[in-house]
């Protein structure tokens, strides 16, 4: 499939349907995007398809083109429901890379799931609750206060001219919406989660930007140091807007992890 | 007519540089800023003003929920209405309301209001609320969760007060084994309650179908008269023709003897209700999921912008507060039921933030004597004798 327009595609499942992006051939990547990155075929996802693989962007329930699927309420019904999503692809095992919120999906989905895993990578997730390293509240910050905390350098201009219109209000309180639903209280975390982490099998690299504003990258070292075998790396001169801030640099530590010869022992017998 | 005395309980004393230095008087104001001691002699004068309104015949006294703020200083409006339960003997109690979409036990409601009404004798209303957006933040209840939240507590409550069995309840929200509440109401079938909309039609219809009082927020004219005419053609819809008394209309009165006089006084309490002591955040306004799309497209359609931009004058304008002699507020309120579609019931916020007690005092006097009698007429429904 060509790697810089992907295909679209809705997948049925019970409780509804799950908007999907993919291009590029290869092993399948299953893509978990960041709360402000539904819908979107970045520079990022090109790059990754373009190093040989099949990338799969769902939209998460509520995000972007995908339904709400009322019924997927808590963290425990988001891993159903990408299990459901993996089986509904008739894929039995992926990479699975996930980014920020999706990479918080992405580690809860590894705990419950990790047999289904070739890999696993983790980029500055949140998911631990970490009172020491507190996450700034992202649903009281003002827009511009929210742009300097994602960016380490200057944060893109918004647009000139006319205010956002009614629809894109709107698009952006149903993403919110579907967010908060899974991480108002606990914040952005399971109190759980710390104490599972051990049950993951698969090869799995833990990725944080330099300069993490939003998730200190505290969250990321306790991903590494808890999750059997993982690695960390950083990459230099990012925020936490990851791979739209630094998408080469990113693209780069997560393909040649992904390229990494699988190991004997990897998640298979979990 | 009917006319309620309604208090807020304002902590009025901000500092010098509350504009530039507090997005906010809710939520992250820091209660460094908050003085116990004149804490405690509010409250005693608040006190005061409600129970003086029940001698000089309001038909209401009222009070209301707010967390973490200056602007309200009621965590619990029940232990306020349990306060003046004992020193008031003719006016309705009004609870406007318990905050049920952020309490995280509403069968404890069901109970405290139970408790009030025998307390008072048969003279509480309940008002039910959802709770504002800054209280989502400040309890750590999930917003997305609050239409659902209210409308289960509400549903568990009315049948906590109504059952004379034991029964079950399991419900998305909440579950009991064994609802079995002691006491139960003295008013049959229960207490009337009371809901605030802001131009849901959910609301609306939920209003109708129950036949609950229908009560506006401060909003402008315009937007009210919507609201009211939403309410009404759902009772409508139900074959009904709208009964005057179930429509509440909410804002600020001051009376003083003379227009020029009241405007002097009242300028700064308005100044100090609309851009101090609501001055929040659009953030803290609308969290995620509080708003159902149809409801936020609505409000975005409209035009509603933050009370900020609002001048005095535009606040007199839009009918979000009314100032003037005696007759210059009875002739107000005639124009504003008017362009309401009429109403039955008058909420009036007459302690309005750093209003003085001898203020307050003076201009509800004022109403009750020469306002209310002049209004008392209107908002009756036909071949019903005014009360």
């Amino acid at each position: 499939m060509p790697s810089d327009v992907p295909a679209e595609e809705y997948l049925e499942l019970a409780g509804g349907r799950v908007h999907v992006l993919r291009g590029g051939s290869g092993e399948p990547v299953l893509f978990l995007h960041a709360a402000g990155g539904a819908g979107t075929w970045s520079e990022f996802h090109r790059l990754l398809a373009d190093a040989g693989f099949d990338v799969i962007a769902p939209d998460h329930p509520g995000f972007a083109k995908s339904d709400d699927f009322p019924l997927v309420e808590a963290m425990d019904d988001l891993v159903y429901h990408y299990l459901d999503v993996l089986d509904a692809l008739g894929l039995e095992r992926v990479h699975l890379v996930g980014a920020s919120f999706g990479g918080w999906i992405a580690a809860e989905l590894a705990v419950a799931a990790s047999h289904r895993l070739r890999s696993l990578v983790l980029m500055s997730a949140p998911g631990l609750r970490l009172p020491g390293h507190p996450v700034p509240d992202i649903f009281l910050m003002p827009p511009e206060r929210l742009a300097e905390t994602m960016f380490h350098g200057p944060p893109p201009a918004a647009p000139e001219g006319a205010a956002p219109g009614i629809d894109a209000v709107l698009a952006a309180y149903r993403d919110s919406t579907a967010l908060a639903r899974f991480c108002w209280a606990p914040y952005l975390s399971n109190p759980k989660l710390e104490r599972r982490l051990h049950r993951i099998g698969a090869p799995t690299l833990v990725v944080a930007p330099s300069d993490d504003r939003f998730i200190p990258v505290a969250h990321a070292r306790r991903y590494a140091e808890l999750i059997p075998g993982a690695r960390y790396t950083e990459v230099a001169d990012s925020g936490h807007a990851m791979y739209v801030e630094r998408p080469a640099e990113f693209a780069a530590v997560v393909t040649s992890f992904l390229h990494m010869p699988e190991p004997a022992t990897s998640g298979a017998n979990r | 007519m009917k006319f309620s005395f309604f208090h807020l309980m304002p902590y009025p004393y901000l500092p010098d540089d509350f504009d530039s230095a507090y997005d906010s008087s809710a939520l992250t104001y820091p209660n460094a800023n908050f003085d116990p001691k004149l804490g405690a002699a509010l409250y005693s004068r608040y006190l005061d003003e409600l129970e003086y309104a029940d001698t000089l015949g309001f038909d209401g006294i009222a009070v209301n929920e707010h967390h973490q703020s200056a602007y309200g200083l009621m965590p619990s409006p029940n232990i306020m209405a349990a306060a003046l339960t004992r020193r008031t003997s003719q006016a309705r109690i009004m609870v406007l309301g318990n905050a049920i979409g952020i309490r995280g036990n509403p069968l404890r409601v069901a109970e405290e209001i139970a408790m009030l009404d025998l307390l008072s004798g048969g003279r509480v209303d309940s008002g039910f609320v959802r709770g504002i957006g800054w209280e989502y933040f400040a309890h750590s209840v999930n917003p997305t969760r609050s239409r659902a939240r209210f409308d289960e507590a509400h549903d568990l409550i009315i049948r906590a007060w109504t059952s004379e069995e034991l029964f079950s309840w399991y419900g998305e929200n909440y579950e009991y084994r064994y609802v079995n509440i002691w006491p139960r109401p003295i008013q049959t079938p229960h207490p009337p309650v009371y809901i605030p909309g802001a131009g849901s039609t959910e609301t609306m219809k939920f209003c109708a179908a129950h036949r609950y009082t229908y009560m506006s927020v401060y909003a402008p004219t315009r937007i009210v008269r919507r609201w009211f005419d939403g309410y009404r053609q759902a009772e409508a819809d139900l074959g009904r023709a709208p009964d005057p008394e179930k429509i509440a209309f909410s804002v600020p009165v001051y009376v003083a003897d003379t227009d020029e006089r009241a405007h002097a006084e009242a300028r700064p309490a308005l100044e100090w209700l609309y851009h101090r002591g609501l001055k929040q955040t659009p953030q803290m306004v609308t969290p995620p999921g509080y708003m159902s799309p149809g409801s936020l497209r609505g409000v975005l359609m409209s035009g509603m912008h933050g009370f900020r931009s609002s001048s005095y004058e535009d606040l007199l304008a839009a009918g979000q507060a009314v100032v003037g002699s005696p007759a210059s507020v009875a002739a107000r309120l005639r124009e504003l039921y008017d362009e309401l579609g009429g109403f039955g019931q008058l909420i009036g916020l007459f302690a309005i933030g750093p209003s003085t007690h001898e203020q307050v005092t003076r201009s509800a006097e004022l109403f009750a004597a020469e306002v209310m009698p002049e209004l008392r007429p209107l908002g009756v429904a036909a071949g019903a004798s005014p009360a």
